[in-house]
């Protein structure tokens, strides 16, 4: 428990460090957010106008503590650009990426788990060096390229499935298929180094002299131990996808919310800006420490604390 | 390793049959999350005009609905189609009654008085009368609303009273009754009307709109066509005919509906999918469709009230010389520039467009000669050249344009640095005296009148003249053709300026876009507008 309390102190530590270090960038970075706000026409005195509109005249500390006041009573403000509420553009946006992010994770552990499990007790042979060499070849295939050829096939050449947007779950296999199996086939490399390593292991042979068979062995036994670093990779890679979403969002025109952060800071959308690195950052954080507490789970010998 | 530590497991069979079971019940979560309600159109009667939803798709959101508000090409497409003005445009960018059935103007062009339409009224039923007139105009001067078409309506009699906070309504606005609106301007505006026309003053419920604040954009009400039925943020949105239109025999559309954030190349698969009816067409698939008479039929294209240049800024040497400007002016091969865009553009030669209302044949510009390039440089001393550095924003066609206007420039001795910065970044540098050397940017008509290039680009206190480019001949004049009411003597005193300014070459002119779009055979009426986004209200479709 007070592990736990700790812990999220430190989160909320962390997270305000965030804040300052974003809305000190967002202001360091040359460009002015009236400016875009008024436009490439605007004239002078409606640039002015806007800025003291935005209270944009005010100090940078000020303003930051105005906007730490505020987020403190939750309200993260309104887009420039939009002028919609941020938490509300947040809301509306998150689902979209989650449900990706978790449908590419969810292929990616499949992809994964399947790899390392066929590959590893072919170490050597020359499957496993194919296996090696497709899974650098998939690795190295830019995000956007995949896309646009599974596009090209799956949804113009074959018809099997729709040309990208959101919408039943035809939508989400490509992008989900395409976000994870990069993924997955890194994950497949990862478990098989592991299990090929464990394999070796005392318990493994003690495991196979008590009778168990082949696959139980590898399973059950190898699996447990080999997935611990594939665990604390997953954990990370879950915060990592719903904030690198942006490739795919894009290729798919999926309405989520990489497409949103690279929007805002295009265009120097403060709010919108700090709104999602905000997100990202409670993602992040909060994902970290599921991983610590799963950990415990399939470890009982890691004590936390 | 202790094995002990193991833990030992559960049989293995049972549970694999519950998580097989909650693996169902979360991907039958998905599957119901997922479903989107399907839209629901009318059936058609047969061998009507009438009904039909035009697919369309676009790589952005829109900006936003509240006319106030946009002033970008995305917006404005569907802002016309849900607002309506006091006057308008027909497609050939002439000015005609829109809200308004008539004016009168008093000889100085100080004093309007506009009669409404009888019984107009917004989409919801609620009556527009003229005081909602009065209200939009007022909303976009207030400095709350932060609009960018503030600016064109700062003329009205006590505009700058109420900008201030000192007046709390313009004096010169009134609404004498329900059907008059009585407009007073400080000094005559031969361009007002078009400054009406402009969708900053298209007519809200001006109370409503107070109310909503900055959520007017995303529950926008006008008098338009269509009305907004729904817009999922980043992923689609929906218009749908507005029952209660002046017109009864128009829109012939049920709906539009545009898929958003999608890029052009996915676009025109989707196109030759049919799942779209009207695209744009990327540069690698424009050759082959032209080539096919077939589908160049299905293409329609329009050169549109836009210059594309090269800002030279005349501040910083050794571009303050006018011959080196000259110089570089003549070293641009613009054929070769054009032929990138797949010949998407006519040579420019001087700012104004060539289907612009007061456009002049006679200005010869400067043809490509790159030996007079060589000879121009040469006298201002810079014979073996110099080295500067063109800012541009980096999207595909604008690196091409700057790597071909590097080559050229390489050619008579100037090395040209290509330096690529974001948008916002860009806007706030070009703004700075002596920062930029040489830029990428175009301008577009806002109306369909000369100054709107000239005044904006060239007068030397114009929040755009990107070039730092000062005349004080050049002032004179277009501070004159400002008040001049007649349109054959404005449009003189404009083109004398554009010879002034074309002779001192402060942008190297490139050329004018011609817009392609290609629609389906079902597609009846689609137009290209010569300076606003495409108007849909009387495109009809085949029924399927």
């Amino acid at each position: 428990m007070r592990y736990l309390i700790g812990r999220l102190l430190w989160a909320l530590v962390i997270l305000v460090g965030t804040t300052a270090i974003t809305f000190a960038i967002v202001f360091l970075v040359p460009g002015d957010p009236a400016r875009v706000v008024a436009g490439p026409r605007a004239d002078a005195a409606t640039i002015a106008s806007i800025r003291r509109e935005l209270a944009l005249d005010l100090p940078v500390h000020v303003q930051y503590g105005h906007y730490l006041a505020r987020l403190a009573h939750g309200d993260l403000g309104r887009s420039y650009a939009t002028r919609q509420p941020v938490g509300e553009i947040l809301a509306r946006r998150l689902p979209a990426t989650a449900l990706l992010a978790a449908a590419g994770l969810g292929i990616a552990v499949v992809l994964g788990l399947a790899g390392g499990l066929v590959t590893a007790p072919l170490a050597g042979t020359w499957v496993d060096r194919g296996a090696l060499v497709l899974s650098l070849a998939f690795l190295s295939a830019p995000v956007f390229w995949l896309g646009m050829l599974a596009l090209y096939y799956v949804g113009y050449r074959w018809r099997l499935l729709p040309l990208g947007g959101a919408g039943d779950i035809r939508h989400l296999v490509l992008p989900a298929l395409v976000l994870g199996s990069g993924t997955g086939v890194y994950y497949a490399r990862l478990l098989h180094t592991n299990l090929v390593s464990v394999l070796d292991a005392d318990y493994i042979r003690a495991a196979r002299a008590r009778g168990a068979g082949r696959g139980r062995v590898l399973a059950v036994h190898a699996l447990r131990n080999a997935s611990l670093p594939l665990l604390t990779v997953i954990g990370l890679d879950f915060a990592a996808l719903l904030n690198g979403v942006v490739l795919t969002e894009t290729v798919f025109h999926w309405p989520g919310l990489g497409r949103l952060a690279f929007d805002a800071v295009l265009s120097l959308d403060v709010p919108v800006i700090m709104g999602t690195v905000l997100l990202s950052a409670v993602l992040v954080v909060a994902s970290n420490l599921a991983v610590d507490l799963l950990y415990r789970v399939v470890d009982p010998r890691i004590r936390l604390g | 390793m202790n094995v002990a530590s193991v833990k030992p497991t559960a049989p293995a069979a049972p549970r694999v049959t519950r998580r097989a079971r909650v693996l169902a019940l979360l991907v039958l979560a998905l599957t119901v999350g997922c479903e989107r309600d399907r839209l629901d159109w009318p059936a058609r009667a047969p061998g009507e005009r009438r009904g039909g939803v035009l697919r369309l798709a676009a790589p952005e959101d829109v900006p936003t609905l509240d006319p106030a508000l946009g002033y970008d090409t995305r917006s404005w497409f569907f802002e016309q189609h849900l607002f309506e003005t006091l006057v308008a445009y027909d497609e050939r960018a002439v000015l005609v009654p829109g809200l308004a059935e008539r004016w009168e103007v008093s000889p100085d062009a100080r004093r309007y008085r506009f009669t409404l339409r009888r019984d107009l009224v917004f989409s919801d039923g609620t009556p527009l009368t003229a005081t909602d007139v009065v209200g939009s105009l007022e909303r976009v001067l207030d400095p709350r609303t932060r609009s960018q078409g503030a600016e064109y309506f700062r003329g009205i009699v006590g505009a700058e009273e109420f900008v201030r906070g000192e007046a709390s309504h313009v004096v010169g606005l009134r609404a004498p009754d329900a059907r008059a609106v009585d407009i007073e301007l400080a000094a005559s505006d031969p361009l007002f009307l078009h400054k009406l026309a402009l969708l900053f003053a298209a007519v809200v419920p001006a109370e409503r709109a107070r109310r909503l604040g900055d959520d007017f954009t995303t529950q926008p009400l006008g008098s338009g066509p269509f009305v907004l039925r729904e817009w999922r943020r980043g992923e689609r949105i929906v218009l749908a005919r507005n029952p209660r239109y002046r017109d009864p025999e128009r829109p012939y559309l049920d709906g539009i509906v545009q898929q958003l954030g999608v890029n052009p190349e996915l676009s025109w698969l989707m196109f030759e999918s049919g799942e779209l009816d009207v695209t744009g067409i990327p540069p690698a698939d424009f050759p082959a469709v032209m080539r096919d008479p077939e589908q160049a039929a299905l293409t329609i294209h329009a050169t549109a009230l836009e210059t594309m240049f090269v800002g030279l800024n005349c501040e910083m040497p050794p571009l303050d010389d006018p011959r080196v400007r000259q110089a570089l002016n003549y070293a641009v091969n613009k054929a070769d520039v054009i032929a990138l865009l797949n010949g998407r553009g006519v040579e420019a030669r001087g700012i104004v467009p060539p289907n612009m209302p007061g456009y002049r044949v006679e200005l010869a510009g400067y043809p490509f000669d790159r030996e007079k390039a060589r000879a121009l440089l040469a006298e201002a001393g810079f014979a073996a050249g110099f080295a500067t550095e063109i800012w541009t924003q980096g999207t595909d066609t604008d690196l091409k344009i700057a790597q071909k206007l590097q080559q050229d420039f390489a050619k008579v001795g100037v090395q040209l640095a290509i330096k690529s910065v974001a948008w916002a970044s860009f806007l706030d540098a070009i703004r700075q005296p002596k920062t930029v050397p040489v830029l990428d940017l175009g301008w577009s008509a806002d109306f369909p009148d000369p100054s709107n290039f000239l005044d904006v680009l060239f007068h030397s206190g114009g929040a755009n003249n990107h070039a730092f480019y000062a005349d004080p001949a050049v002032d004179r004049l277009l501070e004159e053709a400002r008040t001049v009411l007649d349109e054959t003597a404005r449009f003189g005193l404009d083109a004398e300026a554009e010879r002034l300014i074309v002779a001192a070459a402060p942008l190297i002119f490139l050329y004018h876009p011609i817009t392609y779009v290609m629609h389906d055979r079902r597609v009846h009426g689609y137009a290209i507008h010569p300076f606003l986004p495409a108007r849909v209200t009387d495109v009809w479709l085949d029924p399927e």
